[in-house]
């Protein structure tokens, strides 16, 4: 499988100041890889290296396999929207196609970004889920292999978030590799194929969601039932609950075996909902165990 | 080629013929004034001196013009790059930095270029001043040569960053500048410190060679050598600040 990011012992300070702490993955084609991690834990630094926008203090970086920064060959939607006066999006499309040797069709960028209505309306006039649109149609300028994605929906509304997300699955079935981060982790949840959490200068969790989950899952297991709280105090799988009237909320780490110690009550159970948790919660429970290992 | 072209095509709609800010400061400020000091406010010439008159004021706005497309017009274009992420933008993409430098630096000419044609055809068609094609060619042609140190100056306004301090910079070279070089008034007016200070400008320099041209005299080589002295101190001044600004970038993202 081709390596698209290759990246070993990187090392990056400001001044005395660490950032990053010997930093090793590897991102295969063909994946849609989230980076999260709390606002500071270096995310914005890792991207820049990664872009070749600055340099790192020791480490090495391949991208698409190369010991040169193939730019042809990757596409940026950066996280600050690109809003130059007097020119329309038409003109800026054209002029981005023109710095490529091999750029895709002027219309099937348009059709990608959702951008037709707004050919001829100048840039600075557009607004901001629009701009992030268009940011995102120069960043496809190029027909990238690899595509950075900085907080691509910020802006947008709700029905552009999900036609965006859509149009960035397809371009994952293209072959394309995607590295995305967003603020916005119930919308990674439907698209990433892997997450990687960026903690204490260093990646401390890399993999699926599901193994996420394994790891921090918690789930809430919700019923009606005429039965007795009592009946229920001593499951141990079950590390909260709460009873309102004739409603049971119970937390557990595991599900599957809580359900099966329910079993015999069931003809007593009506309304039986088992809820996981989400990739914010999971978040938010990882990074909380992340300090209190500090 | 094509493609440099059309960003070429695209430089110009947006710098130069959408830019109300060009056409107001850059071309109608000095086409006012000429028209104020050499056909409204002429009672004082004796009628004999005043198509000389007509004529030197016309080269001093021409490089007054120049001036505040090189120095104004260059710093908040390029701010306004910076800070719109225009300049970014480009730097992800595969397009070498020396066209994107050189796009912008041959707009910045034919802004030049194009306020010097409009203020000459003032001349021609208010005040009936008349030259041979090749004087008005070689005058216009020297002017856009001599601008380039004005053009460094504008790029090295705009490597401060943020548009309150591009502005205040702007203020501080543009109008000084022009007073002391004599574009305003004549250098003669001025006590004789200013006036040692005043010669050592470019833009005193460069209208010094023009005038010289218009009055088919030799040109002093020591303007013309002092227009190079310029290019390279700008110059050399631009490139050590950007690396200090890429360095400290480097460092304290």
């Amino acid at each position: 499988m081709t390596s698209i990011i290759k990246v070993e012992h990187l090392n990056k300070s400001y001044g005395k100041k660490e950032i990053l702490h010997d930093l090793n993955f590897n991102v295969n084609q063909n994946q849609i890889i989230a980076l999260i991690g709390e606002n500071g834990a270096g995310k914005t630094t890792l991207i820049n290296i990664l872009l070749n926008l600055i340099s790192y203090n020791s480490g090495t970086v391949h991208i698409l396999e190369s010991d040169n920064y193939p730019k042809e060959h990757i596409g940026v939607m950066m996280q600050q929207n690109i809003t130059i006066t007097r020119i329309s999006v038409k003109e800026i499309i054209k002029l981005t196609q023109s710095y490529y040797q091999h750029p895709l069709p002027y219309e099937k960028i348009i059709e990608l970004a959702n951008l037709k209505d707004m050919e001829n309306s100048k840039m600075d006039k557009l607004s901001g889920g629009q701009k992030r649109r268009l940011s995102f149609a120069l960043s496809m300028v190029g027909n990238p292999d690899l595509l950075f994605l900085d907080e691509p929906t910020t802006g947008m509304d709700s029905q552009s978030r999900s036609d965006f997300w859509q149009t960035i699955a397809n371009l994952k079935d293209q072959n394309k590799t995607i590295f995305v981060t967003s603020h916005y982790l119930e919308e990674l949840e439907t698209v990433a194929d892997r997450i990687m959490i960026l903690q204490n200068k260093s990646i401390s969790f890399d993999g699926s969601i599901a193994q996420l989950r394994n790891l921090e899952g918690e789930s809430l297991i919700e019923f009606d039932s005429q039965l007795s709280p009592e009946l229920f105090k001593n499951i141990p799988e079950i590390i909260d609950s709460k009873v309102l009237g004739n409603h049971y909320q119970f937390t557990t780490k595991n599900a599957e075996l809580l359900i099966k110690q329910l079993t015999p009550y069931f003809n007593a159970i009506n309304n039986l909902k088992v809820q996981q948790n989400s990739l914010d919660s999971l978040f938010i429970n990882f990074n909380k165990e992340g300090k209190n290992h500090e | 080629m094509n493609s440099f072209i059309y960003q070429i095509n695209i430089n110009f709609k947006r710098i130069i013929l959408r830019n109300k800010r060009f056409f107001l400061f850059d071309m109608m400020l000095p086409i006012i004034f000429y028209l104020l000091y050499s056909k409204v406010l002429v009672s004082g010439i004796p009628k004999t001196d005043l198509k000389s008159w007509q004529m030197n004021y016309l080269i001093s706005m021409i490089i007054y013009s120049c001036l505040l497309g090189s120095v104004i017009t260059v710093a908040n274009t390029l701010l306004e790059d910076k800070t719109s992420h225009f300049d970014i933008l480009s730097k992800l993409t595969p397009l070498p930095r020396w066209q994107y430098y050189l796009s912008r630096i041959l707009i910045f000419l034919l802004l030049n270029l194009i306020s010097s044609i409009g203020i000459c055809l003032v001349g021609i068609l208010v005040n009936n001043l008349s030259l041979s094609i090749a004087t008005w060619s070689l005058i216009i042609l020297i002017t856009i040569i001599g601008t380039i140190p004005l053009i460094f100056i504008g790029i090295l306004i705009s490597l401060s960053g943020n548009p309150a301090t591009v502005n205040m910079l702007n203020n501080l070279v543009v109008f000084p500048l022009a007073i002391i070089s004599g574009l305003w008034w004549p250098i003669s007016m001025m006590p004789s410190w200013l006036q040692s200070l005043g010669k050592l400008t470019p833009t005193f320099e460069l209208s010094n060679i023009d005038q010289s041209i218009l009055h088919g005299k030799i040109i002093n080589n020591q303007y013309v050598f002092g227009i190079i002295i310029w290019i390279f101190v700008i110059g050399i001044l631009t490139l050590i600040i950007t690396k200090y600004q890429k360095s400290k970038e480097l460092n304290l993202e």
